[in-house]
């Protein structure tokens, strides 16, 4: 019981913590907690990084405005076990540098350049569906 | 007429006994054995961790990796296994689980702990030891378990994955863990355990199968050794990776607080 106690105290700091850094402590982890199916968004741009992280991966993009300013969007994934398991590499996503179209949803805290893939389309014709359609 | 019976009973013992030999036999065949006469547990293990949901679909040249799941079904997601905990305790699961997305230690990319981390990935045999290899989504992970007859270390603090200790049951590989810390869970729904817990995984080959079944002992809060639902691992050809590196990303930009489904 003591242990239990302790741990309870841990979670309670642990809490006041994140609490006091983030409203959105007491949040989802999942896709539709974080982001909009119903805000969607299509960008044109090169994918410029992939960040092959856990537990999911980042997909950096380049895209131009219309007054040729770029922003980088920060795209989030599925875990890199996914694309292990189609045997989807980091490269095969890059497309070579060439310009890519990417369906995403945009992030609910309305956060500046931040997704999630739905889909990426190659100039080559061929495409990813990465997500569920939400 | 006794001489007739007589021959009669030794045709069918003998024959019986030719039979239990000749099962026997196959069994032993069935399992194929390392220099030291165990079985031979040797390499790498696909247990669908995480990922049997996943099925890729090839559309043309195009790939659908998630969401094209109607098209081949597969089989339903398996009711989760749960412990049982003792009534004074309930309240503190169901909170936790309330505030999983906070509290779940796996979440933040803390290595899940046992048996949470499930069937290893990779077995590695030697006489004296048997390695196992995991690739987590929290991360690469390793264990060590000594199968020479040694006891639980006692120079070394509690940890995520313990301390284990193996030994062999006939053809059965038992693995004894304990000395863990508090930071893990049994499960994604606030299935917290104290440090006495203790866990007795058991692993047997047959043919390209690996059986896996644990269970978890921690009488302080549970009401009863809780038994995982045993799994099976296959015999892979393609090669265990490491795991990326687990960097969480996505507390700060998360909204609502429903639960996050990580059964494994």
């Amino acid at each position: 019981m003591l242990h239990v106690q302790m741990r309870l105290r841990l979670c309670a700091w642990i809490s006041a913590v994140f609490l006091t850094a983030t409203s959105s402590v007491c949040a989802h982890h999942s896709v539709l907690g974080q982001f909009d199916p119903e805000d969607r968004v299509m960008l044109s741009g090169v994918i410029s990084k992939i960040d092959w992280i856990n537990p999911h991966i980042y997909v950096h993009v380049d895209v131009e405005n219309e007054s040729g300013e770029t922003t980088t969007w920060r795209l989030e994934s599925v875990p890199p076990a996914y694309l292990y398991k189609a045997e989807v590499t980091q490269g095969m996503l890059m497309g070579g540098g060439n310009p890519v179209r990417i369906e995403a949803l945009r992030a609910r805290d309305e956060t500046q350049y931040l997704g999630f893939i739905i889909r990426i389309y190659y100039p080559e014709g061929h495409h990813y569906q990465l997500s569920i359609d939400y | 007429m006794n001489i007739v019976r007589n021959l009669w009973i030794s045709v069918v013992v003998m024959t019986i006994s030719t039979t239990a030999l000749d099962l026997h036999a196959q069994t032993a065949e069935s399992v194929q054995r390392g220099p030291d006469g165990h079985p031979d547990l040797n390499g790498t293990w696909f247990n669908g961790d995480g990922v049997t949901h996943v099925r890729p679909l090839q559309k043309g040249n195009s790939l659908c990796i998630r969401g094209c799941e109607a098209e081949t079904p597969g089989p339903p997601r398996l009711t989760p296994d749960r412990p049982s905990y003792k009534t004074g305790f309930l309240s503190i699961v169901s909170d936790l689980d309330n505030r999983q997305v906070e509290e779940d230690p796996a979440l933040r990319c803390f290595p899940p702990g046992v048996p949470r981390i499930g069937p290893p990935d990779k077995i590695i045999q030697i006489p004296s030891q048997i390695i196992f290899l995991y690739n987590d989504i929290t991360g690469s992970h390793f264990r060590i378990v000594p199968t020479d007859g040694r006891s639980h270390r006692t120079d070394i603090g509690p940890s995520y994955l313990g301390d284990a200790v193996g030994h062999w049951e006939g053809d059965i590989l038992v693995v004894e863990t304990t000395n863990f810390n508090e930071d893990t869970w049994l499960t994604d729904d606030g299935s917290f355990h104290t440090p006495d817990l203790r866990v007795v995984e058991r692993l047997s080959r047959e043919g390209s199968s690996l059986h896996y079944q644990a269970t978890a002992f921690d009488p302080a809060v549970l009401t009863e050794p809780w038994e995982l639902r045993p799994r099976v691992a296959t015999l892979t050809a393609r090669e265990l990776v490491p795991a990326p590196p687990c960097i969480e990303q996505d507390i700060d930009h998360i909204v609502d607080g429903t639960h996050h489904d990580n059964v494994r």
